[in-house]
């Protein structure tokens, strides 16, 4: 291009002094359109470029307050109005609980816009085609010097007049500022080949890590939300054993709990010298050996075990278990004659489970000690 | 001297450097190749990482009955390791935020360095409660209340759910007051770089900023405005992270001086901590003239404060224990001076409340290789405050029948390992790539540089 | 050493005389209210007595803790006003005087004094041995002897320095606020559990000398806030202060009303939530009847009022809102005070009447009082402290 378009006038000085005194005096000449720039913020530049405070506080303000009123209500609304539980006793709307949360939400809303309106709205930033990009006098501003610019749109600017008054001022350098070419001539086009490799690219990332999330990785151990499972799954095959089921059935000679085989079967001699009582004649046991004998031993035996019976003459009467042989045999002996039966009386092995067997034979011992009491006995 | 002593105020940075010099000592690190030295501290710190990587991966495939943690001891070192290493990360804010406020410039030099060491203790925390749950890719999803297809919302009255909302907001807040205080500094490192890769790097980062006023008021109402709302905001979280345990009915947990008390246990142990890293960093880097022994010493003062300030938390609980008549408050603290982990207690009682009474000598304040071990003790001492209170009163809970002794597995000790290694590899790193000293900052604050009238 | 007198602007002025009216006249009306209130009913009486004697502590203890941390801090903003702050600490030499008309109705006011309930109750016998009279006697009489003797060697040496300028009296003052700061921990802790928390000797909080701590701060800095604008405005100070001065004021004001609310918040919250009736006691108790609104009510005037006023930078910086925002926030804090004691006396519903009024006019009327007789012989300004010139040229 020809002819360069002036953006500004600059003018750099070295001591903070002297860039208040130049601001203050630029401001008070009537300059509107002209800037300031320091490495670091100078004390009292905004008063001396009679500039008003900033309101961004109010962002702060409104939006803190805005987190507050949403975590209230989002709360609100969720524990005490969508699905309220009981939690430990306490009320859905309990504001006390409410509280750390709602102070959170304050703060994370109001720092988080006001940042994000600071850079958008009051500083227009990010902003990269600025004409004082680049130029020497930006290499000075970030480093160690302080420098001043007075745009060439504002009404007052006279490129002498300007350049005048920073030699006044004790400018130790005073800079043209031009815009960039390409800042200018730059308009954004529609086709333009960068936009759309950009456009290509972020469409196959997005396109790529939504088909490969959605399709490859939630199929994925772990993130298949547990739809595959290493569980059997009745009635269908199975990988665990060749036969394609996942339980074999049990091995040869397994035996149920509660159904070992009775050791001592067509052995009364050796039922009788080696099976023991292991229950002792407490109360329990013999109200328990009571019940059950009354039940299934009292019809054939009488309640006494005398051998009256209610059968009637239907069966031969049954003996009387206060004989001297059966007074002499042992509990397991006895055993042995409720686990195989004898004579007409079946086995009563599937009617009383081990320990009752055994407390039915202490209430018998009861009854035979009754029927043969001794004298000492009543006292 | 002392004439001068109360009358005319202290240098913050001393001897009178130039901005330029500034600009140079400050991005030195970053425009070297990093020497021998650095390689080595970052060999370390990284197969310390690896250590924990490790250990998680297991922890992970396994299961985390890898860990120490039994019935009822369900909380152990995955908890203390977090309430730690969040404390730690307290200290920058509050030396960024709180200092501030309070006008204190010493804190310029130190600043941004203790910001960044907060945010890699926070992620380096985070990981805890993410890990702990077992399997995270389950539980990490359901700590955000969004509509589930359970049509369940989280639990708002659980404070394991205030931690998450304060700690995320901690950490956004704190990443962002960081970033906002690195755009200046992103510009003059824009200008004065050689390298082109870089040029577009700090471009980017820097947004464009221009070093103008009519921006610098903006920024400076804005800095100020962080400050104020990350005040509040690190007192919260730690208050929140105490709340874990005080809502509790637990004898030794449940009492209400546990806010402030944690606060003040974080700001003293992550003192502790941004201090011993500073002494290494401003002899590394040359910086003495900026983290100046003022500074160390006027941190060791806090150090002193806050450690006393626990002192008193301490003696609080065992006189309201005694106090109360609750009799499993009074066993919960005999327990714990004298019960199976006494070792522990007595450790966390020397470490955090005699040692730091060292403190009190100027001497020892302004002499560095005690300090640095007095800091070393304090956060040894804090790490086992955190224990002394998960563990004694989980492992003498209610139920004595439940009563059952904790003890870590290597895979504990590995994490705990690999979290240092995290961040101190976060922080090697930082150090080289991006100013650890906020340059615009100390720019302002030296003798010098502001204009001539009035004090501030 | 050379004396580094400093060349500033001071005059010692008489203070304004409304000042003075209101001092004496306040007091002498509370006196008489306050007379007729114990003549009237001694037991409401010996309660509203409990209550002054937290609020003129908090703020003696108040004002010299502000003393004490400005020296350890060495702050420069605050050292112009440090001596309003020093006259206002010496209501800790009329502090023991206010509390024995309590001693007089120890009775009526606690619980653990009456043997047979001790006696009979297992919790009570269990503290007997803190929860005694001689202890609690003791323990009162170290700690107003310990605060005297602090007030005494901290503010004497202060005013030493107006005549000689001697800065290793500063250096005194650092190493004996240094001191201070522990033992003012450890003694308010203890006056608060002493006097108000023992009122229901059942109950406990480990937070509650962190709570009376909050209020001590704001008895402290709202009374010295209020005092030195009106002063300033009324040219009693040294001449070139400007609001900038204030600001810092204004922070701490606005920073401590949100740490008390954080600590009432925190005790309150623990204890709603882990629901243990031992402990939940203490709030119902605030939450029947008309105490219902109290304990709202306290919640608008001591935080969302204050917070809302004093939140934007200028409002710190503002002489009338602070001057206002400063007896509000003391009025919240008597109020606080209030709702902390007297649920004890009147547990079905609040009482106010002219008896609580009263002894509030007594409370201001001494605290002006003590003030006006302190500066009746004493210079308003540190003019010897090698700071005060830093202190002057302060600007934000």
């Amino acid at each position: 291009m020809s002819e360069k378009i002036l953006y500004s006038y600059s003018a750099l000085f070295d001591t903070p002094d002297k860039i208040i005194h130049a601001a203050k005096t630029v401001a008070e000449k009537g300059f509107k359109k002209f800037d300031v720039n320091t490495p670091y913020p100078v004390h009292g530049m905004d008063k001396a470029m009679k500039l008003t405070k900033s309101k961004i506080g109010w962002v702060t303000l409104v939006f803190g307050l805005t987190g507050t009123l949403t975590a209230v209500t989002m709360m609100g609304w969720m524990m005490a109005v969508d699905y309220p539980i009981v939690i430990g006793g306490k009320p859905y709307f309990g504001l006390p609980g409410f509280g750390p949360i709602m102070f959170e939400l304050s703060v994370l809303f109001g720092a988080v816009i006001t940042v994000v309106a600071l850079l958008m709205f009051f500083l227009k930033l990010p902003n990269n085609s600025h004409p004082v990009h680049d130029t020497e006098y930006m290499k000075n501003v970030s480093s160690d010097k302080y420098g001043i610019l007075i745009e060439a749109t504002d009404p007052k600017f006279n490129k002498n007049e300007v350049e005048a008054l920073f030699q006044e001022l004790g400018a130790e350098k005073i800079l043209p500022i031009y815009f960039d070419e390409e800042e200018i001539s730059f308009k954004p086009k529609i086709f333009d080949k960068k936009f759309i490799g950009f456009l290509v690219i972020v469409a196959a990332i997005t396109s790529l890590s939504v088909y490969g999330t959605m399709n490859k990785v939630l199929y994925m151990i772990p993130f298949s939300w547990m739809s595959e499972q290493g569980k059997s799954i009745p009635q269908e095959t199975s990988k665990v054993f060749k036969n394609g089921s996942d339980m074999l059935p049990p091995v040869k000679g397994t035996v149920a709990r509660g159904y070992l085989p009775y050791r001592f079967k067509g052995q009364p001699d050796k039922a009788a010298e080696l099976l023991v009582n292991p229950l002792l004649p407490t109360e329990e046991n013999l109200a328990l050996g009571k019940t059950k004998f009354n039940i299934y031993c009292s019809p054939c035996h009488g309640y006494l075990a005398d051998g009256k019976s209610r059968l009637n003459g239907n069966f031969p009467a049954p003996p009387t278990l206060h004989s001297n042989k059966v007074r002499n045999w042992t509990d397991g002996r006895i055993y042995h004659v409720i686990m195989e039966g004898q004579n007409v009386m079946p086995s009563y092995a599937h009617q009383l489970s081990e320990k009752e067997r055994w407390a039915v034979i202490n209430y018998i011992r009861v009854l035979q000690r009754s029927f043969n009491a001794k004298e000492s006995d009543l006292l | 001297m002392s004439n001068n002593e109360f009358t005319q105020e202290l240098s913050v940075i001393e001897g009178k450097p130039s901005l330029r010099s500034l600009d140079e000592i400050i991005s030195k690190p970053l425009d070297t190749k990093p020497d021998k030295k650095y390689y080595i501290a970052l060999g370390v710190t990284l197969t310390m990482l690896t250590i924990g990587a490790v250990a998680l991966a297991y922890s992970f495939y396994y299961g985390i009955g890898l860990w120490g943690n039994n019935n009822p001891v369900g909380w152990a070192w995955p908890i203390v390791n977090f309430v730690f290493w969040i404390g730690i990360g307290h200290a920058g804010t509050l030396i960024s935020a709180i200092l501030f406020l309070f006008r204190q410039k010493w804190r310029t030099g130190i600043a941004r360095f203790a910001e960044g060491m907060t945010i890699f203790a926070v992620i380096t925390a985070m990981i805890f409660p993410i890990i702990h749950t077992g399997r995270p890719w389950v539980a990490a999803v359901y700590l955000l209340p969004y509509p589930s297809q359970h049509s369940l919302w989280v639990n708002f009255y659980s404070p394991l759910l205030w931690d998450v909302f304060a700690v995320s907001t901690y950490f956004t807040v704190s990443f962002t007051f960081w970033y906002v205080g690195l755009i200046p500094d992103f510009a003059s490192l824009r200008d004065r770089t050689k390298s082109k890769v870089k040029k577009i790097i700090y471009s980017i980062t820097s947004l464009g900023w221009r070093h103008s006023n009519r921006h610098w008021r903006h920024y400076e109402m804005v800095y100020l405005i962080l400050a104020g709302l990350a005040t509040p905001l690190v007192l919260s979280v730690h208050t929140v992270v105490s709340f874990d345990f005080a809502v509790a009915q637990l004898p030794g947990w449940h009492s209400t001086i546990f806010p402030p008390y944690f606060v003040a246990g974080a700001v003293f142990s992550g003192f502790a901590m941004v201090q011993n890293v500073l002494i290494f960093i401003r002899k590394i880097f040359n910086y003495e003239h900026i983290i100046t022994l003022d500074t160390l010493e006027k941190m060791n003062k806090i150090i002193l404060l806050t450690g006393s300030m626990v002192g008193y938390a301490y003696t609080m609980e065992f006189f309201i224990a005694w106090y109360s008549g609750v009799p499993t408050e009074v066993f919960t603290f005999v327990n714990r001076a004298f019960g199976d982990y006494s070792w522990a207690y007595w450790i966390m009682f020397s470490c955090n409340v005699f040692i730091p009474q060292l403190f009190w000598f100027k001497k020892i304040r302004r002499t560095i290789p005690i300090m640095f071990v007095i800091a070393v003790f304090v956060n040894v001492g804090m790490w086992f405050e955190r224990f002394v209170i998960t563990v004694t009163s989980l492992s003498r809970d209610f139920l004595p029948s439940s009563w059952a002794y904790f003890k870590p597995t290597i895979v504990d000790g590995a994490l705990l390992l690999g979290s240092f290694g995290l961040f101190f590899t976060l922080v090697l790193l930082f150090t080289k790539s991006l100013p650890v000293i906020s340059i615009a900052e100390v720019k302002g604050v030296v003798d010098g540089s502001q204009p001539s009238h009035g004090e501030h | 050493m050379s004396s580094t007198l400093n060349k500033v602007d001071y005059v010692k002025k008489d203070l304004p005389p409304l000042l003075k009216k209101l001092a004496y006249g306040l007091t002498a009306v509370g006196l008489v209210l306050v007379i007729l209130a114990y003549l009237t009913d001694h037991t409401r009486s010996a309660y509203n007595n409990v209550i002054l004697l937290m609020f003129l502590i908090s703020i003696g203890l108040g004002s010299l803790f502000l003393v004490a941390i400005e020296y350890l801090g060495g702050a420069v903003w605050s050292t112009p006003f440090r001596r309003i702050a020093e006259f206002l600490a010496a209501i800790l030499l009329i502090v023991p005087i206010v509390a024995i008309p309590i001693y007089f109705n120890m009775h009526e006011l606690y619980h653990w004094l009456h043997h047979e309930a001790v006696e009979s109750d297992p919790v009570l016998k269990g503290k007997a041995a803190y929860l005694n009279i001689k202890f609690f006697t003791i323990r009162v009489v170290a700690f107003f002897a310990v605060w005297i003797l602090f007030y005494y060697l901290i503010t004497n040496n202060s005013k030493k320095q107006d005549t000689t300028g001697d800065p290793e009296l500063t250096k005194r003052n650092i190493r004996l606020s240094a001191i201070f700061i522990p033992i003012f921990a450890i003694t308010l802790t203890f006056t608060a559990i002493d006097w108000m928390m023992s009122l229901e000797a059942h109950w406990f909080s480990t937070m509650f000398g962190v709570y009376y701590f909050a209020g001590i701060f704001l008895g402290g800095i709202t009374s010295v806030t209020f005092l030195l604008v009106y002063l300033n405005e009324k040219g009693n100070l040294v001449k070139g202060l400007v609001p900038d001065h204030y600001y810092s004021f204004g922070v701490f004001m606005f920073g401590f009303v949100n740490f008390w609310a954080y600590i009432a918040f925190s005790q309150y919250m623990l204890i709603w939530y882990a629901n243990l009736p031992e402990e939940t006691i203490w709030f119902i108790h605030r939450w029947e009847g008309s105490w219902v609104a109290v304990s709202l009510a306290i919640i608008f005037i001591h935080f969302v009022i204050p917070f809302f006023v004093m939140v934007s930078q200028g409002s710190k910086m503002n002489a009338p809102k602070l001057k206002f925002m400063a007896i509000w926030i003391l009025i919240a804090h008597y109020i606080d005070l209030y709702w902390i004691v007297m649920p004890t006396f009147s547990p079905k519903g609040a009482v106010f009447g002219w008896i609580e009024f009263g002894f509030l006019v007594l409370g201001l009327g001494l605290v002006l009082l003590v003030f006006v007789l302190k500066a009746k012989n004493n210079n308003l300004v540190p003019i010897g402290d090698p700071k005060l010139q830093r202190g002057i040229d302060f600007r934000l």
